[in-house]
Parts: structure tokens; sequence; C-alpha cells
């Protein structure tokens, strides 16, 4: 987008930011209306700077920006609050979130229902972390993304069946087995319906769409590891 | 005319300072080959220095010239307490309070999942040995108040728990002298939340 905008007042959030010149930083930040944007932050690394300590991922923010071409400048932060920091697990699940959005959702695309589901995960997070909000903000985020789970029925147009085993095949949905597989993709039809349902009250259906979620989200991002996954793996080896 | 070969790989090699770009990086080469070939020679000889002289300390890992710096070796200090700071700079700001005289682990950077930063980098367990050195009791984080810096406090205090240390968090809130008129909403609002009864 070439155009040259002035944005004032833009719900947004912090994603990562990264040092630029002597005192600057350039920010990656997720608006509600311009989807993900790179604002050049001016002196926002000088000591006595207004920006300093305000540009925290995970708080609520409304930023101003102006410029054209790819990085814009920022021009305004302002903390909105009604959102506890957040710590311990809480922290790293946020990074996570962080780190699929910085993959997945490509520059000024705008994703207000995402926008809107990733503020309501955050609040989720500030009182603890349920395996249950990671898959609903992954699965609201593939949907978003136009990369939706066929859930309706199967890859032939039948309706699923609870006790049936399928095989999910990322283009074409979930295929029928003859015997439960032993893949990642391999899930059982209970697990399919309810997550279309939301519905993670069944233990057995939120570990197997987690291990599909897993690897739908590796083929998404190009097979990379993710770098949250990782440091979340050594932080379960203590 | 072309650039000598040394000249370019100069200022090639001065780029490797932060926040210095290629233009910047050209005007300190010419600086020094054209206004300050003495100055460029002393640089020369103290960075050589520098860099066969310094090292991590065994025990504390910040910058020393001794295998184990002065800190970690004197007598005056309390070796039941370890503050855990993520920067020599950090390390400073402590000792300049006077009201700490434990010995410190300085981290040299802090967990920063986004930038691929994770304990394994940062070498934590090597701080972990020296948790565990018997004599250490308590452990003070005192790693910054960002996100990156409550994510490497919580993962040390994971790896720590389980090592019956006991392991404190330093305190945030209103600054001292601190007006709730100009103190900014955000740290107001923590305030509030990790607000804490008064001693009867
Ligand atoms: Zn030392």
């Amino acid at each position: 987008m070439n155009l040259r905008h002035k944005v004032d007042g833009q719900p947004a959030f912090v994603l990562h930011a990264y040092p630029y010149s002597e005192t600057s930083l350039i920010v990656e930040a997720f608006s509600r209306d311009f989807g993900r944007v790179a604002l050049l932050a001016r002196g926002a690394r000088r000591p006595r700077s207004a920006l300093r300590g305000l540009l925290l991922a995970f708080q609520p923010l409304e930023l101003g920006w102006a410029g054209k071409g790819e990085v814009q400048t920022l021009m305004k932060a302002e903390w909105q609050g009604g959102q506890p920091l957040l710590g311990g697990k809480a922290l790293f699940c946020g990074y996570y979130l962080n780190e699929l959005l910085m993959h997945l959702l490509p520059r000024e695309d705008a994703h207000e229902r995402l926008f809107a589901t990733y503020a309501e995960t955050l609040r989720r997070f500030a009182d603890g972390v349920r395996e249950s909000d990671l898959r609903r903000f992954e699965r609201a985020l593939l949907q978003e993304l136009g990369y939706g789970l066929t859930l309706e029925h199967d890859a032939e147009g039948a309706p699923l069946d609870a006790a049936t085993h399928y095989a999910y095949e990322i283009e074409r949905g979930p295929v029928r087995l003859q015997r439960s597989g032993n893949s990642a993709l391999s899930v059982s039809g209970k697990t399919l319906i309810d997550l279309a349902r939301d519905d993670f009250s069944d233990p057995r259906s939120l570990a197997e769409a987690k291990q599909l979620m897993r690897a739908l989200i590796t083929h998404y991002t190009g097979g990379k590891g993710l770098e949250t996954r990782k440091i979340f793996m050594e932080l379960q080896e203590l | 005319m072309s650039t000598p070969s040394s000249l370019e790989s100069l200022i090639e090699a001065l780029r490797c300072l932060p926040g210095i770009g290629p233009k910047s990086a050209q005007r300190m080469a010419y600086h020094l080959l054209q206004r300050d070939r003495k100055g460029a020679q002393r640089l020369a000889d103290a960075l050589q220095h520098a860099l066969a002289a310094i090292r991590h300390c065994e025990r504390c890992n910040t910058l020393t010239e001794a295998e184990i710096c002065e800190r970690c070796t004197s007598p005056k200090r309390d070796a039941t307490l370890l503050c855990v700071v993520e920067t020599p700079v950090d390390m400073n700001m402590m000792e300049q309070t006077h009201a700490y005289s434990g010995l410190y682990y300085v981290i040299m950077g802090r967990v920063s999942p986004l930038d691929g930063i994770g304990p394994r980098e940062l070498q934590l367990e090597r701080l972990l040995a020296r948790a565990c050195d018997g004599v250490v009791q308590e452990v003070i984080l005192a790693t910054n108040y960002t996100n990156e810096g409550e994510a490497t406090a919580h993962y040390l205090s994971e790896m720590l728990k389980s090592r019956d240390i006991h392991v404190t968090r330093i305190a945030r809130g209103v600054p001292v002298g601190g007006e709730l008129e100009y103190v900014d909403a955000g740290t107001l609002a923590q305030a509030v939340r990790e607000r804490r009864s008064l001693a009867e």
C-alpha cells in the first residue's frame, strides 16, 4: 500500500519491537482497522522518551501514525488500561500468539474479528491459561486467514460421525479411515465435532485438537519451528 | 577511484557497533585514517588488549580481568544472597543503592522468545550451578519489569523452586517521592493490583 495516510487513535497491540539506529525502535503492531503494521518509533530508546515503557506487548494501546511505504512513523501512543500485565505461563502463551501473528498475518490486511479474539484471549490469560483458549485462538486465526478447517462434513460431503476416525488432509478436509491412524493429522470424529462447537470439555478432544492444530500451523508457517514452542519445551523440561 | 579494500573492510568492521549504519561507519573510518591516526592506533591497541585480558567472571559472569572478580572474592559481601540482574549496568545501579551487600549473577541478556533467545542461549544452567553452591540461601530476581525481564524471572523461579532455594522478586510500584498525579497510569494500575496489607 503506497498511499500516504494519517491514522489517529487506532486500537492496537505491540507484537514485537526491535532496535533501529541508535535511539529508535521498529514496532510491529497489530491494529484493529489496518491489521499488522510496522512503525518507526523515533527516539523511543532515549532515557526520557515518553514512548519508553509504553510500547509494551500485551497492553491495549491507541496509536497514531503517518507516512507512506512499508514502515510508517509512529506519532502518538496512549495506554488504554484494563489489561493486567501478563506473568508466568500466560506471558509465554502471549508470546506464542504474537509469534503466530508475526508469521501468518500479512501486513496491512485488516482482521477486525481476529483483533477482538486476540484482545479477549489476552484478557482470559490474566486469570490463568486454559488450553482451550489457545485452541480457540488458533482456530480463529486459521479461519480469518482463509485456512478454515472443514468441520461440518467429511471430504466426501458426508456428515461427521463421532465414532469414526479420520485423517485430516489439509486441502480436502477429514477423510474417513478404516481404523485409527497414528499421524498427527489423524483424529476422531468426536474431536472434529467438538472443535466445530468450540467444546473442549473432553480431555481427549482437547489433546487431539492440539496435535491437529500444531500440524496445521507447522504446515502454514512453512515447516519452520516456532521459537516460542522451543522455549516452552525448555520450560517444561525443568 | 574505487575504495581500497582495507578501507572497505574497516568500514564494514565498524558496522558491528550498535546503531552504526554504513554512512556513520564511513565517516568514522575517514576520521580515524585522515585526522587522527594516533587515536586510531590507541583504539586498536586498547581493543586488542581488552580482548586478550577481559573475560567473564567464573562466579558472577560479569566482565573481569581475573578468573574470579574482586566483588565475588570480597569477605565483606554476604554470600548467602545472590541478586540476578540482566546487565553489568544494572549491577552498578544496584550497588549505588547501598541497600544490598550480597553477591550478583549477571545474565548478560534476557529471555526474548521472539528473538529466539531462550534459556539455552543465555546458558542459564550456569546460574543454576552458581545458586546451588550450598551457601546461597536466597536468590533475588532483579531483572527488568519488561515482558522479557518478567519472562526471564519466571523461568528462573521455576528453575530454582525445586532446589530448596528461597526465590524473591524486587518489588515494583509508585516511585519514592512519587506523587500519584504524576505517576503513569500503567504503573499506578499495577501498584493497585499488587497492593499489600500494612503491618499491624
Ligand atoms: Zn564475579
